[in-house]
């Protein structure tokens, strides 16, 4: 009943954070942060042994690591890219959570190029 | 886990707020903001910490090296 948990947590800190936001704003969003990390804690222990069951159907279906790897890289760098960019968002900072967005975009670019070069090559293999 | 954290930063943000109020009344302008900047720093402190354990476990889950 982990969930139960963490929406009381939620409703707690709400109540906290709107004690403190009109005396101290930077103290209440530090709040808001701490606990979107301890929810974003709880939930990746859980999230490790649904990859774990990826990785065993990969090796089964005889998919090469790396294609299984890139795409647990991506979802790792849209995930940490997402936590960014609501914290800045929620202080009231659009404009920082905008570039944080964007430069989470260019890294997955960054790492999808491979397949797509691949992509691009079979199919060129496949056209006489 | 980190459960008592955030109770920890809401006291010390609760009580911040009193000090600065206090201070102020007293007149000590300076000392009341350095009040609440030491408030920040010690729970800078602590949220910085908690990041670190975040990422990391982000990369040991996602395999980001």
């Amino acid at each position: 009943m982990d969930i139960i948990q963490i929406v009381g947590l939620g409703f707690v800190v709400t109540l906290l954070i709107m004690i403190l936001k009109r005396e101290r704003p930077e103290i209440a969003v530090q709040l808001s942060l701490v606990l979107v990390t301890i929810i974003f804690l709880l939930v990746l222990s859980k999230i490790g042994v649904v990859l774990n069951l990826f990785r065993d159907l990969a090796e089964k279906a005889n998919i090469s690591y790396t294609y299984l790897n890139t795409i647990l890289k991506i979802i790792g760098i849209a995930y940490i890219t997402e936590f960014g960019a609501q914290v800045c968002r929620d202080a009231g900072e659009g404009a920082i959570a905008g570039k944080i967005e964007f430069a989470g975009k260019v890294f997955i670019m960054v790492l999808a190029i491979p397949i797509i070069a691949l992509v691009l090559d079979t199919i060129v293999r496949l056209i006489p | 886990m980190g459960l008592d954290l955030l109770f920890k930063i809401a006291g010390v943000g609760i009580l911040v707020s009193v000090f600065h109020t206090a201070l102020k009344q007293a007149g000590k302008e300076d000392m009341a903001h350095l009040c609440t900047l030491a408030g920040f720093t010690i729970v800078l402190f602590w949220v910085v910490q908690l990041l670190g354990r975040l990422f990391s476990t982000v990369q040991d889950v996602f395999k980001l090296f």
